[in-house]
């Protein structure tokens, strides 16, 4: 008697293995799955009395999958239209086909009262440097010849060539915002923008890393 | 005697089974806590298969409506949702100050949205699976639409 019920209770343990396996081996295939995946950071940090700070992360593949799927006003299928009027008549195509077959240097610099501005090319990478100044006022509210200036706010963009091409190359009034995610995901670790302005800290970067710590 | 421990057996593995059956999905969880004087406390537990069999029961033009508003949305969500399951654990999204913290991430094929503001928090949480199934059942009304 005892070993029947024995085997009723082996039989029912078999039967309840054999239904829960299928959880088991999907648990398995889901996590092992994300092994090799380009994580996108944004983080913002602010200093202010609030002290708030936002972290972002985005795969790359989720993001490639999700943006054609995307169809808004100038979005449609992972391209930006670009308005002629909006470019004044610069053409970026050439532009970056002169920055591509030129050597490393620095291309834009415009210096002036309220902003330096830097365009440069270095190691496979376009660089833009933006700041912006202040300059401390006299006592008497007006800025003296002697004035100290600070920054005011500073950004630092470092985007990989490839990327850029890949960026530009769709039709002629279009930016192929899903070539380059697809770029940027054969790119290795990279930062790509900070940003100081103020209380607040910006900074984009890429790596394998699902979280930004 | 033998036969009462066969029926018992045969009883605990129906319920076992219907259990499993149940819970495969797992549970979709919703705490609410209001920590101030009249403040509400809601703490729900919903086994999440019964989410899209609970669907069939919505009326049609109650889904319709749901479907005509998120129709631009859906094919996105349909993607994020899908796209989800390869990413067992990651925490998406994450703000905080000192007195507001807001959390959404995956954690064992589940959403978790964690909310955290002046002393009250929501916590839900529902697995990935589910918000599939909701999706795929809203985009085929829409489809019939």
């Amino acid at each position: 008697m005892t070993s029947s019920f024995a085997k009723c209770v082996k039989s029912f343990s078999i039967a309840a293995a054999l239904l829960l396996t299928p959880f088991a081996a999907n648990a398995q295939t889901t996590s092992s799955s994300s092994g090799s995946d380009r994580w996108l950071h944004v983080r913002v940090v602010s200093s202010d009395n609030k002290g708030e700070t936002v972290r972002v992360n985005v795969p790359l593949d989720l993001a490639e999958k999700v943006l054609p799927a995307i169809n808004k006003d100038r979005l449609h299928n992972g391209k930006v239209t670009i308005d002629r009027s909006e470019m004044e008549g610069v053409d970026c195509r050439a532009l970056l086909e002169a920055i591509k077959t030129t050597k490393d240097g620095e291309f834009v610099t415009v210096e002036s009262h309220d902003s330096d501005v830097k365009v440069a090319k270095q190691g496979g990478y376009m660089l833009v440097h933006v700041t912006e100044k202040r300059w401390n006022e006299g006592k008497d509210g007006k800025e003296s010849k002697d004035a100290k200036m600070t920054e005011k706010s500073r950004v630092e963009v470092k985007v990989p060539m490839k990327v850029v091409e890949a960026l530009f190359s769709g039709g002629k009034n279009e930016l192929d915002v899903l070539a380059a995610l697809r770029a940027l995901s054969a790119h290795g670790d990279t930062e790509l923008v900070s940003v100081k302005d103020g209380d607040q800290t910006v900074r984009v970067w890429l790596d394998s890393k699902s979280s930004s710590d | 005697m033998m036969i009462l421990a066969k029926l018992a057996l045969g009883a605990a593995g129906t319920l076992a089974v219907a259990t499993v059956y149940t819970f495969r999905e797992g549970t979709i969880r919703v705490d609410v806590d209001e920590h101030r004087s009249g403040g509400s406390h809601v703490h729900l537990w919903v086994p999440a298969a019964l989410v899209p069999a609970a669907m069939h029961f919505v009326p049609d033009d109650k889904l319709q409506e749901a479907a005509a508003h998120a129709h631009e949305a859906l094919p996105i969500v349909k993607i994020v949702a899908k796209e989800l399951g390869n990413y067992p654990n990651a925490e998406f999204v994450q703000v905080d100050s000192a007195e507001e913290h807001v959390k959404v991430s995956v954690r064992n094929g589940k959403v978790y949205v964690d909310v955290q503001d002046h002393g009250d928090e929501v916590h839900v949480a529902v697995p990935v699976s589910t918000i599939e199934d909701v999706i795929e059942n809203i985009s085929e009304r829409d489809r019939a639409q």
